[in-house]
């Protein structure tokens, strides 16, 4: 049972739960004082191991009920708990029943009648016929002799829930990638459970005379029916349970490395790109002080040495707060662009937390403040509504520098962070490299990023080696990976 | 009953009765984390909105188990001879006065610097040893011979650095005093930490506890609470002023009414000895609820309508 819940831990992690091993460990000893008997208190115990946040418990309770989900779990939570005895599944030792083709499903129901007692101590008077044909257990006809068998017609679903698992488990049908190896791990499992033998036995019912075992035919085959749309979905739960996630986490980390331009409007981006916003407030949300050792604090050390008698043995040294920057965002929204600084901006104002003051600015011929419209609307909207007003026209750089030097270069201070973002590509127009020195001089630090590659700065009408020599920093920036580096060294810098 | 076979007696359930026999209602998810936390020894992180009885969990933990409880209140700039132990400087300053007399016995027939310094040695220590601590919360949490409840209050009002600091008490139990050493708890006290989330705590603290949500109650809960809270009140009054406080929880406002208010409202209800609510009480008494202006203001302009609204729901309720 102990896989079970190595493969409910990956399922979480898949989910983005963040599971660390001692959590899961943590977790293992919750999960032996509850017990598995009671579903409720399972799922609680193991949310208040695992799930550290308001979010994690929706996506853990979502991926439990998702992981284990047995019909009959729902009816065994409603009756008493049964006092924990020992671990339900011991590895028992192979059965002496040698005259059985299929070793692993012997081992399989060994296992599973154990289990299976348990569960009907606790099953009294609970109907549960689901498997098993209504009015034919009141006769005695002839009895299966394949495990498989057996355990179908005995019609304890919760056995053959696990048994189902334990198949599972032996096929690694968790190692499932993609939708069309549904049917092959289905086909894989039902062999496991030991389907061969079974089907052996309905051919020869089959070919005899007797009705007792022409009867016991029929209900084997209605039995193998149900078994097979159960498995579907045993299989079908699984992949959506392990592949989506990772076909999700294969796909995050593919964009992060994919050009901007390529990704267009994915739901996927977005998340993505606030969960490495998150990762960077949560980064940079620490070193709030920063020591300035050397420097005594004569206020503080006084008042340190006031129960020591005046005795000033306790020197205090001087903290500073460091400042956030003051960010001022400059993009360039016009053509191939825009699309990179739709990302730099959703960036920056997902990051809030460390960054408070954003002031967001585009242009391309035009340049505007946009501040505005961010505090306003939804990110989305105020994107599309920047691109839609200064999107369009021929970019002119010259102009929105004067611009920007005529609108707010008073407000640039030595606290101020400038972001260019564009391909500084000027059709040619006047380069006006001179405000760009002053905004340089003024400004803590410039940094300017760059969706072309490096080779191609300089070349044709790109104006980017002389803006080059004016910025702090000036980096090629074409991908999320990029853009979170970026700002992450702006937050480091201050 | 000493401390420990109370402890190992425990389960989800009498938890969750004990609890309610001490006048604090709570649901299962509580009941299991308390439960799990005292049998693997685990510090709780609570986490929900203000008001809904996270401290108070703490005090009815504390009398369960039958230890004393020790409350640590973090507030930015709180540090280490604060929360954990302090020197008694005017006591050392005071010994070493009165010893000073002493320092000529013992120096003497010492002959030059270096002899006098090394005979000091042999009692170096004498200031810096445990009967010159003060302890505080934290280090009285570890010495409490019969265990204690240690809560330590709103921990995201603390610094980043004392978040870190705390790790190593919670996961191990033990604190380092650089003059003294490390020192182990007596016996392992019962650690819960309250959060009302105004910054995300960092993965390693919330790694090392077991993590408990409490939101705000539903109906039925919040009944109950308040006719073990404010058992005076009439049954109609309770209902009524109950579903008044959920659908007033449904409105945009910048404080939702907490457990703790609605129950500061009954009590006043019925120091008003009111039997059901009228608009007019409610108008009169709605500062009781919402702590800010234009939450009042607001609320009193959809006055009617909310009421129609929320007697209606408890009529249901009651015919129900």
């Amino acid at each position: 049972m102990n896989n079970t819940f190595v493969e409910f831990v990956h399922a979480l992690r898949g989910a983005d739960v963040r599971v660390s091993t001692s959590e899961a460990l943590d977790a293992v000893q919750a999960l032996q004082l509850v017990g598995y008997q009671h579903r409720a208190s399972l799922k609680l115990a193991l949310g208040q191991a695992l799930a550290k946040s308001e979010e994690e418990k929706q996506a853990f309770n979502q991926c439990f009920d998702q992981f284990f989900h047995f019909s009959n779990m729902e009816k065994l939570s409603d009756t008493p708990t049964i006092p924990f005895q020992e671990p339900l599944l011991q590895e028992q030792p192979a059965s002496t029943n040698s005259s059985e083709k299929d070793n692993i499903a012997n081992r399989l129901i060994n296992n599973l009648s154990q289990l299976a007692s348990n569960i009907e101590a606790s099953l009294t008077g609970q109907s549960n016929a689901t498997l098993s044909e209504p009015g034919q257990s009141s006769g005695q006809p002839a009895q299966s002799q394949s495990p498989l068998g057996q355990l179908l017609l005995s019609g304890d679903q919760a056995a053959a829930a696990m048994a189902m698992a334990s198949a599972g488990q032996s096929t690694n049908v968790n190692q499932i990638q993609l939708m069309t190896q549904k049917g092959l791990y289905g086909r894989r499992m039902m062999m496991a459970m030991g389907l061969e033998a079974m089907e052996e036995e309905i051919w020869q019912a089959e070919l005899s005379n007797n009705p007792q075992q022409l009867q016991l035919a029929q209900r084997l085959r209605a039995a193998r029916d149900l078994l097979r749309s159960e498995v579907r979905d045993y299989v079908e739960q699984q992949f959506l349970l392990q592949a989506q996630a990772k076909g999700k986490r294969l796909r995050q980390d593919t964009m992060m490395h994919v050009r901007i331009e390529h990704l267009r409007e994915f739901k996927d981006t977005q998340i993505l790109v606030r969960k490495l916003a998150k990762r960077l407030v949560k980064k940079h949300a620490h070193r709030k002080k920063v020591h300035n050792r050397g420097q005594l604090d004569v206020r503080s050390t006084l008042r340190q040495s006031i129960p020591n008698d005046g005795i000033m043995f306790n020197p205090q040294w001087k903290t500073k707060r460091s400042n956030r920057p003051k960010v001022m965002a400059i993009c360039d929204v016009s053509g191939s662009v825009s699309q990179v600084s739709r990302f730099l901006l959703m960036f920056l104002y997902s990051l809030t937390d460390v960054l408070p003051r954003v002031r967001a600015f585009a242009f391309s011929s035009r340049l505007g403040e946009v501040t505005e419209l961010f505090q306003q609307l939804d990110i989305n909207d105020a994107i599309n509504e920047t691109l839609d007003t200064y999107g369009n026209g021929s970019t002119n750089y010259g102009q929105a520098l004067l611009d920007f030097k005529e609108h707010c270069l008073a407000d640039v201070d030595k606290k101020t962070t400038i972001i260019m973002l564009g391909d500084a590509r000027n059709n040619y127009g006047e380069a006006e490299t001179d405000i760009l020195r002053e905004l340089y001089q003024r400004s803590n630090q410039l940094i300017w990023l760059n969706p072309e590659h490096k080779n191609r700065w300089g070349s044709g009408d790109s104006e980017m080696k002389k803006y080059q020599a004016y910025c702090t920093l000036a980096e090629v920036c074409n991908s999320l990976s990029h853009l979170e580096r970026a700002i992450d060294k702006l937050l480091i810098r201050q | 009953m000493s401390s420990d076979s109370i402890i190992s007696s425990l389960s989800p359930e009498s938890i969750q009765s004990g609890f309610a026999e001490l006048g604090y209602i709570c649901d299962e998810s509580i009941a299991m984390s308390v439960y799990l936390a005292t049998q693997l020894n685990k510090p709780i992180l609570v986490e929900g909105p203000p008001g809904v009885g996270k401290t108070e969990l703490a005090k009815a933990t504390a009398t369960l188990l039958q230890q004393s409880l020790i409350r640590l209140q973090c507030y930015e700039g709180l540090d280490e001879s604060k929360a954990l132990y302090e020197w008694k400087y005017g006591k050392q300053l005071l010994y070493t006065q009165v010893l000073k007399d002493k320092l000529g016995d013992l120096l003497k027939g010492a002959h030059g610097l270096a002899e006098s310094v090394t005979r000091l040695h042999e009692f170096g220590d004498i200031f810096y040893s445990e009967d010159f601590l003060e302890p505080r919360p934290l280090l009285q949490a570890l010495k409490a011979p019969n265990g204690s409840v240690l809560l330590i209050d709103e921990i995201d009002k603390s610094d980043h650095e004392f978040e870190s600091f705390l790790l190593e008490m919670l996961s191990d139990y033990q604190i380092s005093v650089p003059e003294i050493g490390t020192i182990k708890a007596v016996s392992q006290p019962v650690v819960l930490l309250t959060s009302n989330n105004t910054r995300e705590l960092s993965d390693a603290l919330k790694r090392r506890c077991l993590h408990l949500y409490i939101p705000f109650p539903d109906l039925k809960l919040e009944q109950k609470i308040i006719q073990s809270r404010v058992p005076e009140a009439p049954e109609d009054l309770r209902n009524q002023l109950v579903d008044f406080v959920h659908t007033l929880r449904e409105l945009d406002l910048k404080k939702h009414p907490a457990i703790s208010e609605t129950i500061d409202w009954a009590r006043a209800l019925v120091l008003l000895h009111a039997n059901s609510l009228d608009k007019k009480l409610v108008e009169s008494t709605l500062n009781l609820l919402l702590k800010h202006e234009e939450d009042i203001v607001s609320v009193k302009q959809e006055l009617t309508s909310l009421f129609a609204k929320a007697v209606k729901g408890s009529k249901h309720h009651v015919r129900r």
